[in-house]
């Protein structure tokens, strides 16, 4: 493999990524390249420099995480029954007292009606009390 | 006694239990709380990221099917939500290569002679404000990597793509961070 092939592979090798044939290839590179094996040093000692192994956390400072996360928990739930009210139950409120509204300003059909119908719903309601 | 699961947990607080997703969140806090740390440096952000991706795996606990362990569904939420911030700081972000090196190249190439966790809090800002400049996928590719161990597979599933992009996404993170390296003094890794 060229070198530069070999240094594409560099950062797979160093997890241990790569399959058998190509982690024993590299590696047989590396150690007949002292350049190649050099880039490898520095790759490596890039985690540790920049990365520090997280401490272990106080349980103190774990309990008043806890304790805020549970505060905005309870925030939340409120805020989501305050959305909830404000998208769904304040327009069905609306769309009821809209309805009421228009009930109320609409005419009484009846009194609308012309007068030959309203007469033969009254004598249809008639037909209907004397034949048996 | 023995204690009670984290999906039995997962089930109980999405029915409303407090009490349930309070153990959740004990359980799991150290590890997303040190996955924000790291990949989002500033304490008071990384502390806000953590304690949103609590709150958003809380709203999402209904849809939470236990195909997965928790632990997994939660970590793949936290991710997401470090990539998020990462994206929109990225956006906010001006500073140049050359402002960088101007402002903090003495305390880079400390920070990286000498890799060991009492690094001075200079020296942390300054290791903080070089992660910044890679792009958000990269970095927090090479956080999982590097911080927490995971392997590329693991990775590809917590950041929900595929395992050739975690290979490219550590190689060049790790190259330019290598480039970028070279010109601090002092640092042994040049």
């Amino acid at each position: 493999m060229t070198h530069e092939k070999i240094r594409e592979l560099l950062s797979e090798w160093l997890d241990g990524e790569l399959d058998a044939p190509a982690r024993a290839a590299v590696s047989a590179h590396l150690d007949a390249c002292p350049a190649c094996d050099a880039e490898a040093a520095r790759l490596r000692r890039l985690g540790p420099a920049l990365f520090r192994a997280p401490v272990r956390p106080d349980p103190r400072a774990t309990e008043a995480f806890v304790a805020r996360v549970m505060a905005r928990v309870d925030s939340d739930s409120v805020s989501l029954w305050e959305r909830l009210a404000a998208r769904v139950l304040a327009p069905a409120l609306g769309l009821a007292l809209a309805g009421l509204v228009f009930a109320i300003a609409m005419p009484d059909p009846d009194e609308d009606a012309p007068l030959g119908v309203a007469a033969v719903s009254a004598d249809a309601g008639s037909a209907f009390e004397v034949a048996p | 006694m023995t204690q009670t699961g984290d999906g039995e947990l997962a089930r109980s607080a999405a029915a409303g239990d407090g009490d349930a997703f309070a153990e959740l969140v004990r359980r799991h806090a150290p590890r997303v709380r040190a996955l924000c740390a790291a990949t989002l440096g500033g304490p008071g952000e990384a502390e806000d990221a953590a304690q949103e991706a609590f709150l958003k795996a809380h709203r999402a606990l209904p849809r939470f099917s236990g195909e997965a362990s928790f632990s997994t569904w939660l970590h793949r939420i936290a991710v997401n939500h470090c990539l998020d911030v990462l994206r929109a700081a990225g956006r906010r972000r001006s500073d140049s290569l050359e402002a960088l090196l101007e402002a903090d190249s003495e305390a880079l190439g400390r920070a990286l002679s000498e890799p060991s966790p009492a690094k001075s809090l200079e020296d942390r800002d300054a290791v903080e404000r070089l992660l910044s400049r890679l792009p958000p996928e990269q970095r927090l590719a090479l956080t999982l990597r590097e911080l927490e161990g995971l392997t590329y597979e693991e990775i590809a599933a917590a950041m929900s793509c595929s395992l050739d992009s975690v290979k490219a996404r550590i190689r060049r993170a790790r190259a330019e961070l290598a480039g970028m390296a070279r010109h601090f003094p002092g640092a042994d890794i040049v």
